[in-house]
């Protein structure tokens, strides 16, 4: 076998190796009850829940912000976020949120938000003094 | 309905523009198929097409340029009634920006994109090569494409087909509005303007550099054409390397200038983040570097000819995917800087996929004639590991770009199976730097064995090259061992990373000094390959080892693992913080422009614990910008304390909600309780624990609000409120008017949570209203004194620098401030009333003595004899009670949340990257000279 040949599988076989190994950080979007059942850190998409109080303390520990989110399958439990409160969290339109279920809170460390975007929604708005 | 006769538009600029734009699409069109024929048709022929070719460049770019002129002349003047400039400019926005907002769209982008291909157009024609025309004939078609992107035409088929979007379109043209009725309504209406966020030095450098880049990159992409279709497979290798690198390093330098811009200005935290937008740059940065190695080898040697041809291929390729990630809105919720969506996903895919079935065709077509030796090369020669070098380098750019393209992925299955859920990767940044790790680790290896190798000829070099290699070996592990000492290397992996990096740095910067005494051309390679070794250690010194200035005294193991990061600090104002060994302090904030500056002052404690003895002290300023209309903050960004070892990063994450938005603001205030209190002066009102003590009428002010405001007229209370443990504390408060409304200052005591603010009532029971004041007139000379209930008045002087910002100046106004001693006893006080004659009118505009309630005017002068008239009242302060409102449980609003990092060897980063990027320039300028030597000698 000649070295471009052994080069040439080398590489196959460590592609496919990386491949199959790389799959593993892939996953779909999740919700709350597989997150619980299965325990795994999943990323949950939903929706904030408007009426729900929101808790950030910075006094106490300004690392925990703490929120009540419903997923898509309708399910609301509480999020509690390692993070600042985020700017403009109250207008969010769909937050994505990466962590693992425990005790029937769902902890994560990081955090996504679509907003409406500012510059999209004042439309024809800039009318000076009306 | 009758046509509205619109007032103040300039409707001749949006008929030229649209002229120019659809001339220009014209003229490219012409120009490319000229160029294609130059080279295609018979010999005889070829001078004449080769002529219509340039003819067609010159009148595009006449054009283009025009384009570009014009639609800066709108932006300058603000004609807002077209939809670029009302959507990039606004009367606020300084001139400094205005390119900033040229680029900050699309379409302003794509101009700018095109303008750099008509700057190397220029350049290629003017060069003698023989594969120019072919070149050319690359450069127009992607010329056509993006002209195309403005046309702004919609074909009529089915539903509307979008072809290009017109940035000079008239807003009242694509926007329903009701304002549109109103013929005037240009004079009503304001620009948005450009995003506060854009708006510092980098969104004017970094954009030029990274178009150029991408224009650049079309330079290789046409010579590997151009050799396709020539059949020529050896020429074109001298001349397109010097295009190659020189493109390589301006996008290097774009990449470098997006880092520090992240870095520096935005509130990324960090230099890269593996956005895809970052990600589908650094993609083709990393095909041409492969590019340039397989073109190298193949000078050399004649192999890797073929991969010289795919890698630039590639490396366009890769730039036009690149640019249809970021501008299809494709990424969506996956980055967090895409440009907004325009519409053009398929034109731009139609762009992409006739580029790449462009190079697919004529690779497949000449495949087979590439030449390729047949005789394998010696594992000992320099191009047998350069060769695996660019493959190393192959994956990288693949495994990238496989991660990042997930949504590209995801869209296209949900296209056919709309039921499909998309995947995502968990861990985003994990997940890249685990794969990179090994692709550092290789590149290291192989850069720093290559140096010392030799193309073709390999074997003699090989008994001294082991015995360099054995050296540089023992080196790169002592160096790991003493990185280990500065900073962690937790695993295995992390050690292998800096030993290889170690070891290209002294491989490679061995065969630099080499370099610099006999043979300066091979400089460039080595100083990249040093470079990317210093950055390889920066990374795993910064990257790995950064920490966060953290309270260690927060509630912990909440998370009980990789979360549980304490990452953030509460600074309430001017209350030191001792976190880790600094002692850090919120000072003040000052707002500057549309940004509130925050003091952030860090003393560092030395290494004696015992002793409180500072080391080091340093100021830094991280802000918070508002949005335009100032009704919240729209941004934060760092601030950066840079050290030659370490940096220490700054910023705001988190603000109160009353003090970061004007609607929660409100909120806040509507919801607090004020309770009503009224003391006499020298009374206690009892409130918990706490008791409040009025101190009486103020004057002057000391309030920090009511001070810097101008009311006709204003009572400022003073009070000091002692808490349980006997602890005093001042305070004022304020209620004024001007004109008729009402200004309350609040006097806030935010560790009490306590907000006191006096009630409307005190102003009725202070200040008599005009209409039931009881004039006395005084009539005296100057001089004169004058009793008058126990006061006595007498006018020292007149003043002719009259206090204009006490009434409403008129033309052919005559004014005059008299000087009037009021005494009383001990006190004495200066009254200045103003007398004003406007025509034939005297008008006399009253001076308010706060702490005693007198009204003083000024109402009559007689010059005959020297007589003036004075008339005097007094407030009838029958209650002399103070009526205060309190309310308590008030949140507080003088804290910060704050974001301190500290990076340690962040510098070996920014060296590296920039050492590399020079010696790729420095390559550049050799094979330049190279080329212009060979040229003139052959």
């Amino acid at each position: 076998m000649n070295k471009t040949t052994l080069l040439a599988l080398i590489m196959i076989v460590a592609a496919g190796v990386i491949f199959m190994n790389a799959s593993k950080d892939v996953s779909t979007y999740s919700n709350f009850r597989e997150a619980d059942s299965t325990g795994d850190r999943v990323k949950v998409v939903g929706v904030l829940s408007k009426g729900k109080p929101m808790e950030y303390l910075p006094e106490k520990n300004p690392n925990i912000f703490k929120f009540y989110m419903t997923d898509n399958k309708g399910e609301e439990k509480q999020v509690v976020l390692a993070k600042a409160k985020p700017q403009d969290f109250e207008r969010s339109e769909q937050i994505v949120v990466t962590g693992t279920m425990k005790d029937n809170q769902f902890y994560a460390d990081e955090i996504l938000m679509k907003c409406p975007s500012k510059y999209k929604e004042e439309e024809i708005t800039l009318r000076k003094g009306s | 309905m009758d046509k509205i006769q619109y007032v103040g538009e300039a409707l001749w600029i949006g008929y030229l523009c649209k002229a120019f734009i659809i001339g220009g699409f014209v003229a490219a069109l012409l120009s490319a198929v000229s160029y294609t024929f130059s080279s295609w048709g018979s010999s005889t022929q070829a001078p004449a097409w080769k002529r219509l070719g340039n003819i067609g460049f010159a009148v595009h770019a006449l054009l283009i340029i025009s384009l570009l002129g014009l639609m800066f002349y709108a932006m300058v003047q603000q004609h807002y009634e077209y939809s670029y400039v009302f959507d990039h400019v606004s009367g606020d926005l300084p001139m400094k920006y205005i390119l900033s907002a040229f680029w900050e769209g699309q379409e302003g982008s794509f101009l700018l994109w095109m303008f750099w291909h008509l700057v190397i157009g220029a350049v290629i024609i003017a060069i003698n090569d023989q594969f120019k025309l072919e070149v050319m004939a690359v450069i127009m078609v992607a010329e056509i494409w993006l002209n195309s992107m403005l046309l702004g035409i919609y074909l009529p088929f089915g539903e509307d087909i979008k072809i290009g979007s017109n940035p000079m379109m008239l807003i009242r043209e694509i926007t329903l509005a009701p304002i549109f009725n109103n013929a005037d309504y240009l004079s009503l209406i304001q620009g948005r303007g450009l995003n506060p966020l854009l708006q510092n030095y980098w969104m004017t450098i970094h954009p030029p550099f990274i178009f150029a880049a991408f224009a650049l990159s079309v330079v290789p992409f046409g010579y590997a054409v151009a050799a396709l279709r020539k059949g020529e497979y050896q020429n074109w290798l001298r001349p397109v390397l010097p295009w190659a690198l020189f493109g390589t390093a301006i996008l290097g330098i774009s990449l470098i200038m997006g880092s520090l811009w992240a870095y520096e200005a935005l509130s990324f935290g960090g230099y890269w983040a593996w956005d895809p937008v970052e990600n589908t740059s650094l993609v083709p940065w990393i095909i041409l570097v492969g590019g340039i190695h397989a073109n190298l080898i193949a000078k050399a040697t004649g192999r890797a000819i073929r991969s010289t041809l795919l890698f630039y291929l590639g490396g366009f390729l890769m730039i036009v995917y690149s640019t249809l990630l970021t501008r299809s809105g494709i990424l969506g919720d996956t980055s967090a800087h895409a440009f907004t969506e325009m519409g053009l996903e398929w034109q731009l895919t139609f762009f992409l996929l006739s580029f790449v079935f462009l190079g697919i065709i004529l690779m497949a077509w000449r495949y087979k004639n590439i030449p390729a030796p047949a005789k394998e090369e010696s594992i000992y020669s320099r191009e047998f590991w350069m060769y695996v070098g660019t493959l190393v380098l192959f994956f990288s750019a693949l495994l990238i770009n496989a991660s990042s393209s997930l949504p590209v992925l995801n869209t296209i299955i949900r296209y056919f199976d709309p039921s499909y859920i998309g995947r995502v990767i968990k861990d985003p940044i994990a997940h890249y730097n685990k794969y990179q790790l090994w692709i550092s680790i290789f590149i290291g290896l192989f850069s720093a064995i290559t140096v010392w190798l030799k193309y073709k000829n390999a074997e003699q070099v090989k008994g001294k090259w082991l015995v360099r290699i054995a050296v540089y070996t023992a080196a790169a592990l002592l160096l790991t061992w003493l990185t280990s000492l500065w900073i962690q290397l937790p695993e295995w992996h992390y050690l292998l990373m800096s030993a290889t990096a170690w070891f290209t740095i002294v491989a490679n910067g061995h065969f630099l000094l080499e370099a610099i005494t006999r043979n300066t051309r091979a400089l460039g390679a080595a100083l990249a390959h040093m470079g990317f070794g210093i950055m390889a250690i920066g990374i795993l010194a910064s990257g790995l080892n950064f920490s966060y200035l953290s309270n260690p005294f927060v509630f912990k193991g909440l998370f009980g693992g990789e979360g549980d990061e304490e990452k953030y600090i509460q600074l309430i104002k001017n209350k030191p913080l001792l976190v880790k060994d600094y002692v850090v302090t919120y000072e003040a904030d000052t707002l500057i422009g549309k940004a509130r500056h925050y003091d952030i002052l860090f003393k560092q404690l030395g290494n004696d614990s015992s002793q409180r003895v500072f080391i080091d002290s340093f100021v830094t300023r991280p802000n918070a910008v508002y949005s335009n209309d100032f009704s919240k903050i729209a941004a934060f960004n760092p601030d950066t304390r840079h050290y030659a070892g370490k940096d220490i990063f700054t910023c705001v994450v988190s603000l109160p909600a009353q003090v970061a938005d004007a609607e929660q603001a409100k909120l806040m205030e509507d919801s607090l309780k004020y309770a009503p209190f009224t003391a006499l002066k020298g009374d206690s009102i009892r409130i918990g624990k706490e008791v409040l003590v009025v101190d009486g009428l103020q004057y002057p002010p000391r309030h920090e609000e009511f001070k810097n405001h101008t009311l006709d007229v204003g009572f400022e209370v003073a009070y000091h409120i002692i808490d349980e443990n006997g602890k005093k504390e001042e305070g004022q408060c304020a209620i004024g008017l001007e004109g008729s409304l009402m200004y309350k200052f609040a006097g806030k005591h935010e560790n009490l949570g306590w907000r006191v603010r006096p009630s409307e009532h005190l102003l009725d029971q202070w200040l008599s209203p005009e209409d039931q004041l009881d004039y006395s007139v005084l009539s005296m000379q100057k001089g004169q004194e004058i009793s008058w209930q126990g006061y006595t008045l007498s006018i020292s002087g007149f003043d002719k620098n009259v206090d204009t910002s006490r009434y409403k100046v008129e033309k052919g106004d005559i004014s005059i401030m008299g000087l009037v001693d009021v005494v009383k006893g001990e006190k004495s006080w200066l009254s200045k009333p103003i007398f004003v004659l406007r025509g034939n009118a005297p008008m006399s505009i009253k001076d308010y003595l706060i702490e005693e309630g007198l009204h003083i005017r000024l109402s009559a002068i007689d010059p005959a004899t020297g007589t003036f008239e004075l008339k005097v009242a007094k407030d009838k302060r029958i209650n002399s009670g103070f009526p205060l409102e309190i309310a308590t449980n008030v949140p507080r609003s003088d804290y910060i949340v704050l974001e301190a990092k500290i990076f340690p060897g962040i510098n070996l980063y920014w060296i590296g990257s920039i050492l590399m990027m020079l010696g790729l320039l420095l390559a550049w300028w050799f094979k330049y000279k190279e080329n212009k030597e060979w040229t003139s000698a052959s």
